[in-house]
């Protein structure tokens, strides 16, 4: 009933308008405003809608999540650039970290390779492997027939009797296909153990 | 008193024909709104509000003078808290605004001036 007293203000301009009988034009002022007050109205009901949600959000805290991962993303970038102004190579290796623990540089734990069986020092794993799978470095595992044989059956897929050579001499370019030939010295006590 | 009788008769015509495009008002607003980002500033807003105010202290009137932009603020400005008037919610952007009431106009216009 408010709204429609609050509209009869806007209609009484017009009233002179409709005399004639025909259908004439509103004025261009009242359009306007009764737009406007239209628009009003839809954006109110709007901004309560908004509102109310925000409220729900806000009550039951489903919008935190979300802050404080971004809060934590920041910090977590603010902590970064922080860390890049001292030198970063110290401190990236002996900062604590989220956990509050630090690490040397060269891991020292120690442990068996899967491969050899041998014990190995975690720091040294890598090239250990490169030595004991025989690929990539110079440094190859001494064969024995049988690994022979056996990495033999492994690249084509059935057993054959392979002649290799079972020697210390660096003669590495007679056998053409990949079995590894012998290398250092101090592989002298490998064991190939197939998986 | 014919002012009355016309008013009752727009009254009912407008919510009539309103109940129909009306809605498709408000959803052309809605989409707008968000489109240009009005929605996340709001809800940014709302969210700075709110963990400013304490999460279980806020009330839907508070976000709705928070999000109400400054021109329509009557005579409670001064009891929100600074920061709320320091933040308070931009209002819609003209072009936004612009189309939609160029489509009410248009609408109201179009409405056969008889059955007014």
């Amino acid at each position: 009933m408010i709204e429609s007293l609050s509209r009869s203000s806007i209609l009484i301009p017009r009233m002179s308008a409709l005399n004639d009988g025909s259908s004439p034009p509103q004025s261009p002022v009242t359009i306007e405003q009764r737009a406007s007050r239209c628009f009003d109205d839809l954006f109110e009901s709007i901004i309560v809608d908004m509102a109310s949600e925000c409220h729900r959000i806000a009550r039951l805290g489903l919008d935190r999540n979300l802050e404080e991962e971004e809060e934590e993303l920041r910090l977590s970038a603010q902590a970064r650039m922080e860390n890049l102004g001292s030198s970063s190579e110290y401190n990236s290796k002996n900062v604590a970290d989220i956990f509050g623990q630090t690490h040397p540089a060269i891991p020292s734990e120690t442990f068996d390779c899967m491969n050899c069986g041998r014990p190995v020092t975690a720091g040294r794993f890598a090239p250990h492997l490169e030595k004991c799978m025989g690929k990539g470095r110079k440094a190859r595992p001494k064969i024995t027939r049988s690994t022979t044989i056996a990495r033999n059956r492994h690249a084509r897929g059935s057993p054959v009797t392979v002649f290799a050579p079972y020697s210390t001499t660096p003669n590495n370019n007679i056998i053409p296909d990949d079995t590894p030939r012998t290398g250092g010295e101090e592989l002298a006590n490998y064991t190939f153990e197939k998986p | 008193m014919e002012n009355f009788a016309h008013v009752d008769e727009l009254n009912l015509v407008l919510q009539l024909i309103e109940s129909g495009e009306k809605e498709k008002l408000m959803e052309l607003l809605r989409e707008r709104l968000i489109e240009c980002g009005w929605r996340d500033e709001m809800r940014a807003l709302c969210r700075a509000y709110a963990k400013k105010k304490g999460r279980n202290n806020v009330t839907v009137d508070d976000l709705v003078h928070v999000i109400t932009p400054k021109g329509r603020e009557k005579s409670c400005i001064s009891v929100t808290s600074n920061f709320a008037i320091s933040t308070s919610a931009s209002s819609v952007p003209d072009s936004v605004k612009a189309e939609l009431l160029l489509r009410i106009q248009s609408f109201l216009k179009s409405v056969p001036l008889d059955a007014l």
